[in-house]
């Protein structure tokens, strides 16, 4: 990993046309401007992780009976209350 | 063709309908080729079966069912995928669906965080993340249909 020490209002560009600023460094946060055209995503990486996990937690659930499921979303979605 | 399924078993589909990740679905690397598999019996819940993996099929389901307010702003997508000649309102929006066993029973969550973006006009889909949104990756469906005015 590159390792870079940088302060306030300096930059780093990456690439052609991406560049971060360091806007703020004040008890352990760092506020960070980050200037990329549109199409490049940008994500907070536990954004990503949270997603990954999800999809694994979903794929693992045993599904191929959903009768039960199905019905109670259904009797739910028409308004049945369960008392 | 023919593929093997978690749900269905053997299953005929028809090619044209197979559906690419180019970037891939996250959790799992290599797995690129998948289809949307549904039955009358278990609407609005659909499948989306990998093509390659038998196993690996996660539950979907379109968002608006339970939460009709559900919006996205996917002009990013569109320019990053560079999605020609498709307007947003034609994508189709899914959400994995993650049904959780033991009490409370039947508690099924949505994850509204990541939904899948397919583009009927080039069969391509997306997983996208939404940062700086509200939307929770475990949102709770069935509080929310519960609650829902009538």
């Amino acid at each position: 990993m590159l390792v870079l020490t940088r302060r306030t209002g300096e930059k780093i560009k990456i690439g052609d046309n991406i560049v971060v600023t360091v806007l703020s460094v004040e008890g352990g946060i760092v506020k960070i401007g980050i200037d990329a055209p549109r199409k490049i995503n940008i994500l907070r990486m536990e954004v990503l992780e949270q997603i990954q996990k999800e999809n694994i937690d979903a794929a693992a659930k045993d599904v191929t009976d959903m009768a039960e499921v199905v019905e109670f979303f259904k009797r739910k979605l028409s308004g049945e209350k369960e008392d | 063709m023919k593929i093997m399924t978690r749900k269905f078993g053997e299953i005929e589909i028809d090619k044209k309908k197979i559906l690419v990740m180019p970037e891939g679905l996250p959790g799992f690397p290599g797995f690129e080729r998948f289809i949307l598999l549904e039955d009358p019996k278990s609407a609005p819940f659909c499948w989306f079966q990998s093509i390659e993996e038998a196993n690996l099929a996660l539950v979907v389901m379109n968002p608006l069912f339970f939460k009709p307010d559900y919006q996205l702003d996917l002009q990013t997508l569109i320019a990053g995928r560079d999605w020609k000649n498709v307007k947003q309102e034609e994508l189709l929006i899914f959400v994995v669906i993650n049904i959780k066993e033991g009490d409370p029973k039947n508690k099924i969550t949505a994850n509204l965080m990541g939904p899948l973006i397919c583009n009927l006009e080039n069969n391509e889909v997306v997983q996208i993340a939404l940062c700086d949104s509200d939307y929770s990756h475990q949102y709770d469906v069935l509080e929310a249909i519960s609650n829902k005015e009538t």
